[in-house]
């Protein structure tokens, strides 16, 4: 007996030598490159596939070996603990370059690398470019359900705050839910409203807020962050703001309102592409994030490209399939359908087939780019202008704490000021 | 008095079982009838959601699979040899520091493994086993010793010490006397070990979450974990994933469930 | 007195029997053999991956690392005091003694309670039996996953909850102040199968005879449990608060999948989620090791007083 147990592991042991990995559905090649990606519904595993193929059969010489993130919005805690375990990936996308960048972990961009795109000096972390600009995202603006605003009366879009606070009565006198919000273990579809109040409001009168907290010369107890904090806790203390949401995470959150169950979705216009694709049998409408007194503001934020490691051991390699990942335009295009987004390369414009919701986002991004009218999107930003690292998560779960009613705005505010401290 | 049990016994079942009856009805139902009508039976079943889980096209299924079999065999077969050895020695043995030794080994029975885990990465990627399913067995190695040696050490007591000693005088090395004399007679050990740690590893979520990485492809848990970011508005799917990554452990249960029970109190009353 | 000593009977001679008496000769080499081939393997694996970590993690916890912002410093015992005042921490604490109350209690009494309705021969008990402990056996995440559906505000419970005409039902695990409860109690249905079988096996070593006899002399059911049958259970019901208050000390899988710590900061976040939050995403290795050493201080201190509380009591009855 002992001995065909000692055979058995000795069989078992060589076969655990020969790793098995996941397969990729990448071309053969000499540079082996490990890229890190993500699963959400619009960015399936057949998707990254599909892409990985296409930058591979342009460029080859190039192995891919695809790794998946266990959560979408756990990305960059994923990619921080894979630096710490000693596996950090060659190439990331749409991960947070803080911390990272600073700790010397990451490939800085060269001007030359970056001549295509349109805002080459969107993210600079100590001056340094290590995020490639590749495309812009409106975060948020509010998608809304047609058919249940023409039932409560509501004939324009709201403009102010006022009239958005006045049309979400006017929509729970008719028993719909106003707002449509999440959370769970995807954090950010809780502080989508937080993002639209401080960028509309804080921003635009200092832009460079966050900049100057940086600088200590502001605080999240500031008047005017707490202000607009205010507001998000006005709308849950209404009842515009659905509470018992705010475990839901961003799936289930996004069904629920594709499946008609509230008027308005205050999401990044990524939204745009299942709102296309997906089914609903209402039409679906979009308009900015309405602000104090109506003039036009509109929070956005460019970068979401790739990210390479510094140490990646076919760096050349690495650097080529990153770039020609964000540059072709096939990639582009599907991009641009499967999620949404408003590639940032200079001379693109979106094929001719889009869907609806995503050209009347489209446009009211160009009308803003038009009117200079465009700031950063609170939360979202992923430099030296940005949040300190870790502290996104804190303002996700700050949002929630306010909407549920935990803590109070004060509370909140000082919360993160804390949370800061702890970071810096 | 005698009607009323069962009634309430099946009543008390009933209740406890919902949410397993969800999973097996929504596992055969129709994708989309699943968020509209969790609770119904599934008219008329499918198993469209089965199939679609096996043939996806990274193969995330079979890959987690296979990774969760190796680790988890290699694991307990190691296990096994391993604490059954250690055991023999520190309960046959009377000196002091075995006795140290017993008590630093029981000792880890009550580690969470999060205390180790941040230092666990360093001593893998030193001796590079780091996001290997070599470095995860070696680990649940590590850490499962002193599961095994509670359980050995407690059966080796009842094997009288004279069946060794006539071995040996007979001329047996140490090694022939514990595998032929001894190790047959720690059956009942043998199988709780086997059972528990077998279970234990299998459903294990964090370690390979964090040692394995994703270069080397998920196990059963983790893909899990992973796929639910896809498969969010496919119900279906999800449930399927979970039925399939249970039936292993099912099959293996409801095959040995008298040794299960034994494995428990076995230890209760020989303690 | 020295005298008295010195005329004292010699004790007895124990421990390791010397050479110079010939018969008990044992060399040294094949003993140092017989521990390298038996013990070593298994102690060598240990002390590696599992003595030789919780050495580092107590170094970590005294310096303030944190690779993403080197260079490392020694601290001392600064991080253990900056975790007594914060606040983060203490909630941790807090959340973590709820839950490992409920999970050691209730588990129990229910098990108790679920293994003397159960106790009978026949195909339809040992069926029942298999419903209640085939939980045990799936994996956290699926157990996670499967509640986390069933407790969702839109989900089949709150759905059956309006149907029966309850206007707003809870927020099971929207509501910061019940979501702990809610993953409490996910936690229970889990466990409340191991307890059973542990029980129904206890029982089962209940000699009838000493039933019978209490019944002759007149005592009703409940005299006859408290008198007879509790306590026999002792060593059953050693085992079942020992093994869930181990378990309920590492509960990470659980708050991971089903509410990330939240909703909001910490309303269900246990010390070990807030270990690997801080080492890992957070990237304070060394404050987050001490976080750790400290856990494994308090499982280490409570489990002892629990488990020696009740071997002593298994002893006295």
């Amino acid at each position: 007996m002992r001995r065909s147990l000692v055979l058995g592991a000795a069989a078992l042991l060589a076969l655990s030598a020969c790793s098995v990995g996941s397969n990729t559905g990448s071309t053969g090649g000499d540079k082996e490159i490990t890229f890190l990606t993500f699963e959400t519904p619009n960015l399936t595993p057949a998707y990254w596939d599909a892409a990985i193929k296409r930058v591979t059969d342009k460029n080859p010489g190039i192995k891919v070996n695809k790794l998946v993130a266990p959560t979408a919005d756990g990305r960059t805690s994923y990619a921080k603990q894979l630096l710490q375990s000693g596996q950090f990936p060659d190439v990331m996308i749409a991960v947070d370059p803080t911390g990272f960048a600073e700790a010397g972990n990451l490939y800085a961009w060269q001007p030359d690398e970056l001549k295509d795109f349109q805002f080459p000096t969107a993210n600079p972390i100590k001056g340094q470019y290590y995020q490639l600009p590749a495309n812009t995202q409106t975060i948020p603006p509010i998608y809304y359900n047609k058919k249940m605003f023409a039932d409560a009366g509501i004939t324009a879009s709201p403009k102010t705050w006022d009239e958005l606070v006045a049309d979400s009565e006017k929509l729970k006198a008719k028993g719909y839910t106003p707002f449509t919000i999440g959370g769970g273990k995807d954090g950010f579809p809780s502080s989508m409203i937080l993002t639209g109040l401080v960028s509309t409001e804080v921003y635009n009168t200092m832009p460079d807020w966050l900049t100057q907290r940086r600088a200590d010369k502001v605080k999240f107890t500031d008047a005017p962050f707490q202000k607009a904090f205010q507001k998000l806790g006005d709308l849950a203390a209404k009842g515009y703001v659905d509470k018992t949401q705010v475990s839901r995470d961003y799936a289930a959150t996004e069904q629920a309102f594709l499946d008609g169950k509230s008027a308005m979705y205050p999401m990044g216009n990524w939204f745009a592409a299942n709102a296309d694709s997906k089914k609903h049998d209402f039409d679906i409408g979009v308009f900015n994030f309405p602000t104090e007194d109506g003039k036009l503001v509109v929070p956005a934020y460019t970068g979401g490209g790739m990210i390479v490691s510094s140490k990646a051991a076919n760096l050349d390699a690495a650097r080529k399939f990153a770039l020609g990942f964000q540059l072709d335009k096939d990639q582009l295009d599907a991009s641009v359908k499967a999620d949404g987004l408003f590639p940032a390369i200079k001379g693109y414009t979106p094929p001719a087939d889009v869907g609806p919701v995503f050209k009347a986002g489209y446009d009211l991004y160009t009308e803003a780019v038009q009117q200079n009218a465009v700031v950063h999107a609170f939360r979202w930003e992923t430099a030296d202008d940005g949040l300190l690292s870790g502290l996104k998560d804190k303002v996700d779960q700050d949002a929630q704490d306010v909407i549920t009613g935990h803590k109070s705005v004060t509370d909140a505010s000082a919360f993160l000021d804390t949370e800061w401290a702890k970071a810096g | 008095m005698s009607r009323v049990r069962p009634v309430a016994a099946l009543v008390v079942s009933a209740l406890f079982f919902v949410p397993l009856y969800l999973v097996l009805a929504n596992v055969f139902k129709q994708g989309d009838l699943i968020a509209k009508s969790p609770a119904s039976l599934p008219m008329p079943p499918t198993i469209s959601n089965i199939h679609a889980v096996l043939t996806r096209p990274d193969g995330l299924f079979w890959v987690s699979l296979t990774n969760s079999m190796v680790v988890t065999l290699l694991s307990i077969l190691v296990l096994t040899v391993l604490s059954a050895m250690l055991g023999h020695y520190l309960a046959r043995s009377s000196k002091r520091w075995t006795k140290v030794l017993t008590l630093i080994l029981l000792a880890g029975l009550m580690i969470p493994p999060q205390v180790i885990l941040i230092p666990i990465t360093d001593v893998l990627r030193i001796t590079h086993t780091m996001a290997t399913l070599q470095g995860l067995i070696l680990f649940n190695v590590g850490y499962y010793v002193p599961f095994g040696v509670f359980v050995f050490t407690g059966f080796i007591r009842s094997v009288p010490v004279e069946l060794e000693e006539a071995a040996l005088l007979d001329g047996a090395s140490r090694m022939q006397v514990f595998w032929r004399v001894v190790f047959p007679l720690l059956r009942p050990a043998t199988a709780s070990v086997l059972i528990f740690l077998g279970v234990w590893i299998w459903n294990d979520f964090i370690d390979p979450l964090i040692i394995l990485g994703p270069s080397q492809g998920t196990t059963i848990t983790t893909g899990i974990y992973r796929s639910i970011g896809q498969y969010q508005a496919d119900l279906g799917s999800v449930f399927a994933l979970m039925f399939l990554a249970t039936l292993p452990v099912l099959i293996f249960y409801l095959a040995l469930q008298k040794q299960f029970v034994k494995g428990l109190t076995g230890g209760a009353t020989k303690g | 007195m020295a005298a008295d000593i010195a005329d004292a009977p010699a004790p007895p001679r124990t421990g390791r029997p010397r050479p110079a008496h010939g018969r008990n000769r044992k060399p040294i080499l094949p003993r140092v053999w017989h521990f390298a081939s038996f013990g070593a393997p298994g102690v060598l694996i240990y002390l590696c991956f599992v003595m030789a970590p919780i050495l580092i993690s107590f170094w970590y916890s005294l310096t303030n690392y944190n690779p993403f912002n080197p260079p490392i410093k020694f601290v001392g015992f600064e991080n253990y005091v900056l975790l007594f005042s914060d606040e983060q921490f203490l909630t941790a604490l807090k959340i973590t003694t709820i839950l490992t109350l409920i999970v050691v209690i209730v588990p129990n009494l229910l098990g108790l309670g679920v293994a003397l309705l159960l106790d009978r021969k026949g195909w339809l008990y040992n069926a029942l039996r298999s419903v209640f402990f085939t939980p045990v056996i799936l994996s956290s995440v699926v157990v996670s996953i499967v509640w986390s559906r069933l407790l969702d505000d839109q989900g089949p419970l709150n759905e059956l909850l309006r149907a029966l005409g309850v206007a707003s039902p809870p927020g099971w695990l929207s509501d910061p102040d019940l979501a702990i409860y809610s993953v409490a109690s996910i936690v229970c249905w889990q466990q409340l199968g191991f307890c059973v079988v542990v029980y129904l096996a206890g029982l089962q070593g209940v000699p009838t005879e000493l039933l019978e006899a209490a019944e002759i002399d007149g005592a009703g059911p409940w005299r006859r449990f408290r008198a007879v049958t509790w306590p026999l259970l002792a060593p059953s019901l050693t085992i079942n608060t020992v093994v869930l208050l181990i378990s309920a000390f590492k509960t990470y899988d659980y708050v991971k999948v089903i509410t990330n710590g939240g909703p909001g900061s910490g309303a269900t976040a246990t010390i070990a989620f807030d270990v690997l939050q801080t080492g890992f995403d957070s990237n304070h290795v060394g404050y987050a090791s001490a976080m750790a050493v400290l856990m494994l201080v308090i499982v280490a201190v409570v489990t002892t007083i629990v488990l020696n509380f009740l071997r002593r009591r298994e002893v006295d009855l």
